[in-house]
């Protein structure tokens, strides 16, 4: 138990440091491109300009605005006011699209898992069998497809060619099943595959052929003795699975209408809305790595053969 | 690890999975409002000071009403099926014009309430405008209001000696109920405001000007001057204010001396800190109230498109009771905003929507039909199609570019010119196109039809002058003609016969497949046409404005849409030193010509001089202008009311919705698809559409622009 500690504590303080760095980065980076927040076609004078300037800290000097920033953040929790959206905090904005981001990567994982794991295993078991081949194909494809093609074809058969789900929008279940399916089908069958192949290796080991020799019913042999050691690679690929799902969301949320927080990172950026690209980029970080250092834990958790560092 | 413990990780596991499920599919349902308009994105603010562009402009039409308003005057034209629209009272019932054309007397309406309920006066206006110039609201369209005496000095922050000025003490209160006094923190609410304090200017004390090493960038430069002019401290002679705020400017004063950075060298003990010390505009005549209900403005300038203006949203009144209590942008919150036009916001979420619910105590509250609108922020062009087709949309205002052509055959497509214009700017301070006739010459040898119809499709109406057409009493000068020959003799003439020896020349245009496709179509015409070549460049939006703005380019795409439907608004671009010239062309001509037509009174004779300005810049081709945009929109059938106009206004109060001919109507609120959509979803995806043999009302006749460009014309 006291090992489990000591490394949430050690990583959290690698969390701090990686997202001091990242802050760091970003903070260079955004004042290094050219243009600047107030940039438009009507060109704003500079006594105005200034004016601008003062209400966002962007006339103090460099150093001063970087430590602001920093101290607001840290002491406040405060990732200051939205620059393009005049009418909102950067706070006000992660609270009102996170929810939603965060509901769509949710129901993509569990459907990816649901489906992958039993996709996975039913492969297994009737490997070589044209299921399996089947199911594997699909894989295939789902991995192949990136998720905005997939989206296209879904909208196309189950909005027009079959009516049973709305076109785009968010508020109800019907209106996020499909993007959630759609985000998820890549991990699912990445999933899939991972599943069969961490199956086929237990699979041929020597306490499956006990089990079975002892007369155990298959059923009880896959569950208990062959599943748990398969799925071992499936727990590790959730990290990059989150990942993938949260990146996945900012194509899907313009598709599919939906008011997450994906679009506002590429808006943030392109209109040089300096407080709320920090403020997406440090959400992203510390989701990222908390995710990741969860993945770690349970993985060290659940396999008796790896210790934690 | 325990064996039990590793069963409960894993149980633990399964839970904590099930109600992150339970919580994911929760959702607040809202039943959809009863018309649902694509609004594009998500409107930047809902102030009217700080807004620009489409979706902020629907949302604010719908949400204030001004002095005057925009409706349909007349019959809709033949030809383009363009209603034309004119200023018509709103919050005034009833305005005079002075026989000079200076003064307006506007009589406001008894029963105009914000929608809390408090009467709107014509105080208000004097304090919304009095903001709207303020420069630390920052309004881009604060020009709008420079022909009213003092505005632009005011609203630039200049002051002279011998100016009638007014000082902001640093003390502006604090939404604590302390002050910025009491604490020292710069409060940059500009809103409420600290105690004012008139007077008249007698001096400027101005501390040594900072010497700059010659190297120093232009931004530096800036810097340091505004810095300088920050510590200069200002010595007035701060005269009486009455009970009714009148100031006795030449009554008994008192000597103070101010200064907006207390550490300056000229200070002495007495200055006292300032935000700012502007001219006192709002005290100086250009607005009168004689009483609560009668709102004078005198004008410097007979501006004849003044009533336009009045009925634009930045010349809206704003509550002063909501901002001075919440401040800016907190009063723009959907539980704080209060506003007077025919609806008010019920709901705002990001990259979703605004809601907008009927306001029961607008003063036409009883010919508005539709009770709630929502203003969707979709994004996608093919998701607000299909959201169309589905019936969760009513009004999609930027349909797919690569369906335009099918889609146009259709009776719910509208299209119609606009008054804008997409041109090319060029960089008239680099050789060679700093030479007209090489300008004229490239101008000369663009194809626009070809444009027209094979790239932006749909045909917009090629551009040969810079006014669109289409604005009532302006005689266009007539313009160039597209002529090959003569453009290679003018070429010729400026010493590149055949087109050798000119240096290669960029074309700089912001990331976008149209602009893209455009450019490369004119790339394709100059090599062709007069073996000019072209290189291409593309560059981000931020970027690219950087380049243009410091002018460094040799020719870079642009679009511009009208302020105000008059030829001024293009116009007035290209004054010499003008904030949006960026071509380094001047031509004292042009510029005197302007300034005369702003001086004259006679309508006439002033779209006369405003054509024979436009006859020099044609000439003179500091610009390539490319076509005129339409503007598109597709809306349903039982939305009545809804009819193209020149600017693409549409007052949502007008529109109505038609249960009864639509049986399909419940299923289409309803978010479902029935069978009629599915037909037209499915020729969409099929073959082009045949033309439809019900008659329409309006047919479109320009076609199509490339429409992601009709917000921010980029």
């Amino acid at each position: 138990m006291t090992d489990l500690f000591s490394y949430a504590i050690r990583r959290f303080g690698w969390m701090l440091l990686t997202v001091w760095a990242v802050y760091t980065v970003s903070f260079v980076l955004m004042r290094a491109v050219p243009g600047n927040p107030f940039s438009s076609e009507r060109t704003v004078p500079p006594a105005i300009e200034r004016q601008l300037r003062a209400r966002y800290n962007l006339d103090a000097p460099p150093i001063e605005q970087y430590t602001d920033y920093l101290v607001g953040i840290v002491t406040r929790g405060d990732l200051g006011v939205s620059i393009r959206l005049e009418d909102y905090t950067v706070n006000e904005v992660l609270a009102e699209g996170f929810p939603v981001s965060a509901s769509l990567a949710i129901l993509a994982l569990v459907f990816a898992l649901t489906l992958g794991v039993t996709a996975g295993v039913v492969s297994a078991v009737y490997r070589g069998s044209a299921g399996d081949l089947a199911l594997m194909g699909t894989a295939v494809l789902g991995i192949a497809i990136p998720n905005f093609v997939l989206a296209s074809l879904a909208i196309l058969l189950f909005v027009f060619i079959i009516p049973i789900f709305p076109a785009a929008g968010w508020g109800t279940l019907r209106q996020v099943a499909l993007p959630a399916l759609c985000l998820g089908a890549p991990v699912a069958a990445y999933i899939a595959r991972l599943t069969r192949a961490g199956m086929l290796e237990v699979l041929g080991r020597e306490h499956v052929r006990t089990a079975f020799a002892k007369g155990l019913p298959k059923s009880t042999v896959i569950l208990k003795h062959v599943l748990p050691g398969a799925l071992l690679p499936v727990v590790s690929y959730l990290g990059p699975a989150t990942a993938s799902v949260l990146t996945g969301s900012l194509v899907l949320e313009k598709i599919f209408a939906l008011p997450g927080i994906g679009s506002h990172f590429i808006y943030a950026a392109t209109q040089r809305d300096y407080t709320l690209a920090m403020g997406m980029v440090l959400t992203y970080t510390v989701l990222l790595f908390v995710m990741n250092s969860l993945v770690d834990l349970s993985y060290a958790v659940i396999d008796p053969r790896v210790k934690l560092q | 690890m325990p064996p039990e413990l590793r069963r409960l990780f894993v149980i633990l596991a399964v839970v904590v999975m099930g109600i992150a499920v339970v919580w994911a599919t929760r959702f607040d349902s809202m039943p959809p409002a009863d018309f649902s308009i694509q609004n594009g994105t998500d409107p930047k603010t809902l102030d009217p000071h700080r807004a620009t562009g489409q979706p902020e402009s629907r949302i604010l039409f719908g949400m204030f009403s001004g002095l005057l308003q925009m409706l349909p005057d007349g019959d809709p034209d033949p030809v383009s099926g363009l209603q034309p629209m004119s200023p018509q009272p709103a919050v005034a019932k009833s305005y005079e014009v002075s026989d000079d054309k200076l003064t307006y007397t506007f009589h406001l309406r008894d029963d105009a309430v914000w929608s809390d309920g408090v009467p709107i006066t014509s105080e208000d206006f004097v304090w919304s405008w009095t903001r709207m110039l303020h420069p630390a609201t920052a309004c881009e369209y604060n020009f709008q209001l420079f022909s009213v005496p003092f505005a632009e000095q005011f609203s630039s922050g200049v002051v002279n000696v011998g100016d009638r000025c007014e000082v902001e003490l640093f003390d502006r209160p604090n939404p604590d109920g302390t002050t910025e006094a009491d604490t020292g923190e710069l409060n940059i609410q500009n809103f409420p405001r600290g105690t004012m304090l008139y007077g008249t200017l007698r001096e400027i004390r101005k501390p040594p000007e900072p010497e700059l090493a010659e190297d120093v960038t232009e931004d530096d430069r800036e810097e340091a001057m505004l810095n300088w002019q920050e510590s200069w401290v200002f010595v007035l002679d701060i005269a009486e204010e009455d009970e009714n705020g009148d100031i006795d400017w030449d009554g008994p004063t008192t000597r103070q001396t101010f200064t907006a950075d207390m550490d300056s060298p000229v200070a002495d003990e007495d200055t006292q800190r300032v935000h700012n010390v502007l001219v006192a505009f709002s005290k100086l005549g250009g607005m009168e109230t004689p009483d609560e209900h009668t709102f004078v403005v005198n004008l410097e300038d007979p501006l004849p498109y003044f009533p336009s203006l009045a009925a634009y949203y930045p010349l809206f009144p704003v509550p002063r009771h909501v901002i001075e209590k919440h401040g800016a942008p907190m009063w723009t919150k959907a539980e704080n905003i209060v506003s007077n036009g025919p609806y008010v916001v019920g709901l705002r979420r990001l990259r979703d929507r605004v809601r907008l619910v009927k306001n029961p105590r607008w003063f036409g509250a009883d010919s508005v039909a539709i009770e709630t609108i929502d203003a969707l922020s979709t994004e996608g062009q093919n998701t607000a199609l299909n959201m169309y087709e589905t019936g969760q949309i009513d009004w999609v205002t930027d349909p797919p570019t690569a369906l335009l052509e099918t889609l146009k055959q259709r009776d719910d497509f509208y299209a119609a010119p606009m008054l804008s214009v997409y041109f090319f700017r060029i960089n008239t301070t680099r050789k060679p196109l700093d030479d007209p006739r090489i300008r004229r010459a490239l101008s000369m040898a663009i194809d626009r039809q070809q444009i027209v119809d094979q790239v932006a499709k749909a045909g917009q109406v090629p551009a040969y002058a810079l006014v669109p057409p289409g604005i009532v009493g302006y005689e266009p000068p007539p313009g160039f003609k597209p002529d090959v020959d003569a453009a290679k003799q003018l070429l010729a003439d400026a010493g590149y016969p055949g087109g050798r020896g000119i240096p290669k020349i960029t074309l700089l245009y912001n990331t976008s497949e149209g602009h893209r496709a455009i450019a490369e179509v004119v790339q394709q015409q100059l090599q062709n046409n007069l073996n000019v070549k072209l290189e291409l460049q593309n560059m981000e939006w931020g970027s690219f404005l950087d380049k243009t703005n410091q002018i460094d380019y040799d020719i870079a795409r642009a679009g511009w849409i009208a302020d105000y439907a008059d030829p001024n608004t293009f116009l007035d671009l290209w004054l010499t030193d003008g904030p949006q010239n960026s071509t380094g062309w001047s031509s004292a001509e042009f510029d005197q010509l302007l300034k005369e037509a702003a001086a004259e009174s006679d309508a006439e004779k002033r779209m006369q001089l405003l054509s024979q300005a436009e006859a020099i810049w044609i000439d003179e081709m500091p610009v390539i202008p490319l076509y005129f945009y339409v503007g598109i929109n597709m809306v349903k059938p039982r939305i009545k009311g809804f009819f193209p106009s020149p600017q693409d206004l549409h007052p949502l109060h007008l529109m109505s919705i038609d249960d009864g001919s639509d049986q399909q109507t419940d299923a289409e609120v309803a978010g479902k698809p029935n069978g009629r959509d599915l037909f037209i979803a499915d020729r969409l995806l099929s073959a082009p559409a045949p033309l439809s043999k019900l008659p329409s009302i309006i047919r479109p006749t320009a076609p199509s622009q490339l429409p992601n460009e009709k917000v921010t014309a980029r």
